[in-house]
């Protein structure tokens, strides 16, 4: 149609050209004539004009249009974009619905703080001569830790045991005892600062005495009658690394409220070792005596191959111990601990305290220790079970002890010997018998302890 | 009690001589010993049973400048209890238990933490 148009403006032209030639080129025409023919022409040339305009008209709406049909067109494809985008997001949105939230993966090795449950548990049958043989549960301690980031832990340690009432009174008494409590707080590579009630320094078998690790159901009798356990107060202690063996020096020094007079008195039987914990009875917070006690230990612990050391300690403590504050209480220890290989162990402990009284004046009181270790399996032998048992000698002696009960002082000389079977690593059988010779009436003369158990 | 007390004496005596030769030969051995450690015996840790592994931990004759934390472990954790194993626990819980030891024994905390390293290294998780 539009190329029509334009084959029509050339025509018309030409036809305008041949009626222009002069007339001696053409027949004779008449004015009327040419006027009609020049009035033709003209109204052609209007025509050609108008059609002119209108195509341009057509062009530019054409024009028009296009621009219109592009915009259009774009307008469409952010259309179908935007509808895509909000079927996804619906889509994701039911996803999420329908799946529990994502959680980031947990770095074990670098949580900020634990929680948990350390501890052990023992339980015995004893056969004591002149007695009934019993079982009994000797302990059930769980200790709990807390930690809080790199360098602070609270641990807390509890000890559950059983006993019959008193007589013609039925049933039983469970104790629940804190053994310990206290915050740490690893200050630098050198130091840390303990704080809350402290198992005390006094040589080593305080800190090291769990049912699973002691290698005999019982304590030495000096470790018992001649040293307290604990104590509330605070302790900076640490260890300084020498030489490129793995050898150091350690270091505990602590202050704590220290002994104490069961009855305020400053008699010898009155003594308290572990009885002072800062509130008293009546409510009120105080020492039962004016001054704290003071106390350390230093050690060196050498080792000379894997499994081959060996670790030497100097402790003490020294404290008022009455209300009046008139007389002390000192103790001083002193501990060894060899390896040979993983089979082999000894261990010693000696113990030495003074305390001043008013009825008995200076009381001196000692003891020790040893005790020796050896697993079979160094022997190489096969035989069944045999490298799983250890057997274990122990002579342990106290001189001029308190019994609280009779309420007399005496001497007393224990040999003990003893296997241990590791069923696993950290749950054992161990059975001993002891020979114990004492002028106390209170203590037996022979003694067969049975026990099982388990570290966890 | 008096039954037995030429047995006491007897036995008192050997405790007592015995005492003196383990804490005075460990003296001794210890003083005069001055090779240093090596990783050959501790790598044996991880796969024996503390009470059954002394054949297969030989004397070390390697000289190294600085102790690992599987030597750490094989020297200081069996000092007090038969070894555990490193698969017994997660990471997170031997940074908790190995901050405990390291109090309670009283350890240098650099030889602390090569100890929780080889134990996070070889965990559970």
């Amino acid at each position: 149609m539009k190329g029509g148009r334009w084959m029509l403006v050339p025509g018309l032209a030409a036809g305008t050209c041949l009626l222009a030639l002069p007339p001696g080129a053409s027949a004779e025409v008449s004015d009327a004539d040419f006027n009609a023919l020049k009035e033709t022409v003209r109204k052609l040339s209007d025509q050609v004009q108008s059609l002119t305009q209108t195509n341009l008209l057509v062009q530019q709406q054409h024009e028009k249009d296009l621009q219109q049909l592009k915009e259009l067109q774009a307008k469409l494809a952010q259309t179908q974009q935007t509808a895509a985008d909000a079927e996804q997001k619906s889509a994701a949105a039911v996803e999420a619905q329908s799946q529990p939230p994502l959680r980031a993966p947990l770095d074990e090795a670098t949580v900020n703080h634990n929680f948990q449950i350390l501890g052990d548990a023992e339980v015995q049958y004893v056969n004591t001569d002149h007695q009934n043989g019993s079982f009994v549960l000797a302990d059930f301690a769980p200790i709990f830790l807390y930690r809080g980031g790199d360098n602070i832990l609270f641990e807390a340690g509890f000890d559950a045991t059983l006993q019959n009432n008193a007589p013609n009174s039925p049933g039983y008494t469970t104790s629940f005892n804190l053994s310990f409590a206290q915050l740490d707080y690893v200050m630098n590579d050198y130091m840390t600062l303990c704080a809350g009630e402290l198992l005390l320094p006094l040589g080593t078998y305080a800190e090291r005495n769990a049912g699973w690790l002691n290698k005999f159901p019982d304590d030495p009798l000096a470790v018992d009658a001649l040293l307290p356990e604990s104590g509330v107060g605070a302790e900076l202690r640490g260890a300084v690394p020498f030489g490129d063996a793995g050898k150091f020096l350690n270091y505990s020094a602590f202050l704590v409220n220290g002994p104490g007079s069961a009855d305020g008195t400053g008699n010898a039987g009155s003594l308290d070792l572990g009885g002072n914990v800062g509130v008293r009875s009546d409510g009120v917070v105080a020492n039962l005596h004016n001054a704290p006690a003071g106390g350390g230990r230093l050690g060196l612990f050498v080792p000379f191959k894997p499994r081959y050391d060996l670790e030497l300690g100097i402790s003490g403590e020294v404290s008022e111990w009455d209300n009046a504050g008139s007389h002390l209480w000192a103790a001083g220890v002193l501990d060894a601990a060899l390896h040979l290989g993983p089979n082999f162990e000894a261990k010693w402990q000696y113990m030495l305290t003074r305390y001043g009284s008013d009825d008995l004046g200076l009381i001196r009181q000692q003891g020790w220790y040893a005790q020796v270790s050896y697993k079979l399996a160094g022997l190489n032998l096969e035989l069944p079970g045999i490298n799983n048992l250890e057997l274990v000698g122990r002579y342990d002696n106290l001189a001029n002890g308190y019994d609280s009960g009779s309420g007399i002082f005496y001497g007393a000389r224990r040999y003990s010997i003893g296997t241990i079977y590791y069923l696993t690593s950290a749950l054992l059988l161990e059975g001993d018998y002891e020979f114990i010779n004492s002028r106390d009436a209170s203590l037996p003369s022979t003694q067969l302890i049975l026990q099982i158990s388990y570290g966890f | 009690m008096n039954t037995f007390k030429p047995l006491r004496a007897r036995v008192q005596v050997t405790f007592a001589v015995l005492g003196a030769v383990l804490t005075g030969g460990g003296l001794a051995f210890t003083l005069c010993a001055a090779e240093p450690l090596s990783n050959s015996q501790a790598a044996n840790t991880n796969s024996a049973p503390a009470q059954t592994n002394s054949a297969t931990n030989p004397v070390p004759s390697v000289v190294k400048p600085q102790l690992t934390g599987a030597e750490l472990y094989s020297i200081h954790c069996n000092r007090c209890h038969a070894e555990r194993y490193p698969t017994e626990r997660t990471a997170a819980q031997w940074k908790t238990i190995m901050l405990h030891m390291q109090v309670r024994a009283n350890l240098p905390v650099k030889q602390a933490r090569l100890i929780l390293q080889y134990l996070q290294d070889n965990s559970g998780r």
